[in-house]
C-alpha cells in the first residue's frame, strides 16, 4: 500500500494555469476524495497522478518514489474512467484479463485471479458478454474489476458514479466504500457531488480554480468550512450567506445586515469589518416568542425533513426542520440562529474569522 | 393500419431510384443470355424468349487463347484478383491504418490531413507519364507489381482519409485505459484501436478493392498480355469485345461483364452491413 504525495504541483495548458502549487498528502489505505465544481482542475490532478498528463512543475511521489517522469504503466496505478472505457470489442473476461496478459501472467493464474475478482464484484455471470450487452451498473463493476485485478498501489477513480441513475448510484456508492475497506487500496476519487464526497471519503480536498481550498475529514469540512467557497459548496441545501457588518457596541459585538441585527454576546472579533454570516439551514430555528420577524414563503415537506423558504425583510433564507411541520406559506413566524453554529467570513479575504 | 402518404411517396421514389441502378445490371444479364438475333431486335426485347449460354461458354475455346466468351476471361480474372487483393491489403493495413492513426493521435497536422484529402481528388490520369517511366525504370512493365504500386498510390490516400474519421471517433479514455493497463503505444494500436475500427477497415477494403478491380487506364498502359505471361486485368479484357471484326460483340461483352462483376457484387453483399455503418460513421468527423 502506498501513499501519494504531491509537492507544489502546477499544471499549465499553454497560458492557462489549471493547477497552481498543489500540496497534498494522501495516506496509505485512505479513501481520498477530490471535490470541486467542473473546471476546478480535479480531473487534471487525477490525470497527473496517473501519468496521463505531464506536470509543469513540482513533484509527485507514489510510495515514496518520485514518479514525475514515469509513464502510467510504471506507476502501478489503476484508474476507472467516467465512461468506464471498457474495450468494446472484447468480452468482459478479456477486458479484465488484458492487464494481466500484458504482464505475462500464465493462463491458469489469470483464470484464478479473474475468478476471485469476479466473485468480489458479483460479475461471475457476465464474463462471456460484451460490454454493450451489460447494464451501466455492471459495466462499472467490470471497470472496477479490471482496475483491481492487478493489485495496484493506488486506485484512481474519475467520477465513476456519475453515469449511473440515482438509485443505482447510492447502491454503487455503498458498495464502493465497503469494497475499498475490504481491499484496502489507497484510493483517490474525483467528484463534483459533495454528498458523494461526504458519504465516501475519509479525507476530502476541496478544489476551486486549481487551488486546494481545504483538506479535512467530512465532519470538519461540514462544521468548520474555512472559507466561503467551501462553506457554500458543501451541504445541501446550501448554507445561507448573509452579507453584513460586524460592529462593536461597548464591550459586545453586533452583526448588522440590511434587514436585521443580531447581538453576538459572548463572541469576540479582532476588528469591525464587512462580513458574511454563514448559517446552515438546520441551524435556523423557529422560535416561539423571541427572535427575528420572518415570513414563510414556501414549505417543502420531504418526509424526514421539511425545507422552509423564509424571508426576513428582503433577505431570503432556507431553513431545514426535522420531520414534518404544520407550517404554511404566508405565515408570520419568529426565527433564531443557533448561536454557536454561526460562521463569520471576512468579506474581502473570504476566510473564516470566528473560531 | 393507415399508411402515411409520405411513406408511399418515399417508397415510390426509392423504387424508381433503385430501378435506375438495377436496370443496367439487368440489361447486361439479359443481353448475355439472349441469342445474337434477339440482341439486335428493334424494338428491344426486355424478356428473352430463349436462354442461350453460348456467350458464357463455347466448347473449343480454351483458357489462355483470346476468347469471345465470358469463361475466356479467367486468365485476366486471375491477374485482377491478385492485383486488387494485394494493392488493397497493402494500402489499407500497411499504409492507411498506421498513417491515419498517426495523423489522428500523434501528428495532428491539419495541413497534412488536407494534403491527403487533396491527393484523393487528383485525376489519376495526371500521373500517367511519371508512373510509366517509374515502371520502365524498375523493369516491372507487364507485371503485377506495376499495377499494385500504382493502385496503392490511389487507394492509400483514400483509405487514410476514411480511417482518420474512425480513429477520431474512438474515445480517448479507452486508449488511456489501455495505457494504464500497461500496453505500449504499438500494442494499443493493434490490440485496441485497430480492432475497434474494423467496420471502417472493411469499408475501406471493399471500396478500394472495387476501384482496383475496375481500373482500366493504368492496366491499359502498364500491361499488355494476360496471365500467365503478363498482368493484364479484366477491364482491358472487356475492351477486346468492343471491336471484333468491325462490329461489337455485345453478347460476349455482356456475358463477360456479368462474370467479372460477380466478385464485387458478392463482396458488396457480404459486407454491406459494414459498408453502410462504415461510411456513415466515418463521415461524421474528418
Amino acid at each position: 500500500m502506498s501513499e501519494v504525495v504531491l509537492e507544489n504541483v502546477t499544471k499549465k495548458f499553454g497560458k492557462l494555469t489549471v493547477l497552481d502549487g498543489v500540496n497534498l498528502k494522501i495516506n496509505a489505505r485512505e479513501f481520498f476524495v477530490l471535490l470541486g465544481p467542473s473546471g476546478s482542475g480535479k480531473t487534471t490532478l487525477l490525470r497527473l497522478i496517473a501519468g496521463l498528463e505531464e506536470i509543469t512543475s513540482g513533484s509527485i511521489y507514489i510510495g515514496g518514489k518520485k514518479v514525475n517522469d514515469l509513464p502510467p504503466k510504471e506507476r502501478n496505478i489503476a484508474m476507472v474512467f467516467q465512461n468506464y472505457a471498457l474495450y468494446p470489442h472484447m468480452t468482459v473476461y478479456d477486458n479484465i484479463a488484458l492487464p494481466l496478459k500484458i504482464k505475462n501472467y500464465g493462463e491458469e493464474k489469470i483464470k484464478e485471479k479473474i475468478k476471485t475478482i469476479a466473485e468480489t464484484l458479483h460479475i461471475e455471470d457476465i464474463l462471456q458478454k460484451k460490454p454493450s450487452q451489460i447494464s451501466g451498473g455492471q459495466q462499472q463493476r467490470v471497470a472496477l474489476a479490471r482496475a483491481l485485478v492487478r493489485d495496484p498501489a493506488v486506485f484512481l477513480l474519475d467520477e465513476p458514479l456519475s453515469n449511473l441513475d440515482a438509485k443505482l448510484r447510492v447502491e454503487a456508492r455503498a458498495f464502493l466504500k465497503s469494497l475499498q475497506k475490504e481491499v484496502g487500496i489507497t484510493t483517490v476519487f474525483v467528484t463534483h457531488d459533495q454528498s458523494e464526497a461526504m458519504a465516501l471519503a475519509t479525507t476530502i480536498a476541496v478544489l476551486n480554480k486549481g487551488v486546494i481550498k481545504q483538506v479535512g475529514d467530512p465532519y470538519e469540512l461540514y462544521t468548520k468550512p474555512m472559507d466561503i467557497f467551501t462553506a457554500g459548496f458543501i451541504g445541501s441545501p446550501a448554507m445561507n450567506m448573509i452579507p453584513g457588518k460586524l460592529i462593536k457596541e461597548g464591550s459586545s459585538w453586533k452583526f448588522l445586515s440590511d434587514d436585521f441585527s443580531l447581538d453576538l454576546s459572548g463572541m469576540k472579533f479582532d476588528n469591525e469589518t464587512e462580513t458574511i454570516l454563514g448559517i446552515r439551514p438546520e441551524h435556523i430555528v423557529i422560535a416561539n416568542d423571541q427572535g427575528l420577524n420572518a415570513k414563510i414563503k414556501n414549505v417543502e415537506p420531504m418526509g424526514a425533513v421539511t425545507y422552509l423558504e423564509i424571508k426576513v425583510g428582503n433577505t431570503e433564507l432556507t431553513a431545514q426542520y426535522t420531520g414534518l411541520v404544520k407550517l404554511e406559506a404566508g405565515m408570520d413566524v419568529k426565527i433564531r440562529f443557533v448561536e454557536d453554529k454561526m460562521l463569520f467570513y471576512d468579506k474581502k479575504t473570504e476566510k473564516l474569522i470566528n473560531y | 393500419m393507415k399508411i402515411k402518404l409520405t411513406t408511399v411517396v418515399v417508397l415510390i421514389l426509392l423504387v424508381l431510384a433503385s430501378l435506375v441502378y438495377i436496370f443496367p445490371i439487368y440489361w447486361t444479364l439479359v443481353t448475355a443470355l439472349k441469342t445474337s438475333l434477339e440482341i439486335f431486335t428493334y424494338p428491344p426485347i426486355f424478356f428473352p424468349t430463349k436462354i442461350d449460354l453460348g456467350n458464357f461458354y463455347q466448347p473449343g475455346n480454351v483458357f489462355g487463347a483470346v476468347s469471345q466468351t465470358a469463361i475466356g476471361s479467367v486468365p485476366w480474372m486471375i491477374n485482377s484478383t491478385i492485383v486488387a487483393i494485394f494493392a488493397t491489403l497493402i494500402s489499407t493495413f500497411l499504409i492507411a491504418a498506421p498513417a491515419s492513426y498517426a495523423l489522428v493521435r500523434y501528428i495532428k497536422s491539419v495541413w497534412l490531413a488536407r494534403l491527403i484529402l487533396f491527393m484523393t481528388m487528383i485525376p489519376e490520369a495526371v500521373f500517367m507519364v511519371p508512373f510509366f517511366l517509374i515502371v520502365i525504370k524498375l523493369n516491372i512493365l507487364n507485371t503485377w507489381w506495376a499495377l499494385i504500386i500504382t493502385y496503392i498510390s490511389f487507394t492509400a490516400p483514400f483509405a487514410t482519409w476514411l480511417l482518420m474519421g474512425f480513429f477520431n471517433d474512438i474515445p480517448k479514455s479507452v486508449e488511456e485505459a489501455a495505457q494504464i493497463d500497461g500496453l505500449s503505444p504499438y500494442q494499443i494500436f493493434y490490440r485496441i484501436s485497430l480492432p475497434l475500427i474494423m467496420p471502417g477497415v472493411v469499408a475501406a477494403i471493399i471500396l478500394n478493392f472495387i476501384s482496383c478491380w475496375n481500373e482500366l487506364l493504368y492496366a491499359l498502359i502498364l500491361t499488355y498480355s494476360p496471365f500467365p505471361s503478363g498482368a493484364q486485368t479484366v477491364p482491358v479484357f472487356l475492351t477486346s469485345f468492343i471491336i471484333v471484326e468491325k462490329s461489337f460483340a455485345w453478347g460476349g461483352l455482356a456475358a463477360a461483364g456479368v462474370f467479372t462483376m460477380l466478385p464485387t457484387i458478392i463482396l458488396g453483399i457480404i459486407a454491406q452491413k459494414y459498408l453502410a455503418r462504415g461510411l456513415t460513421l466515418g463521415a461524421v468527423k474528418g
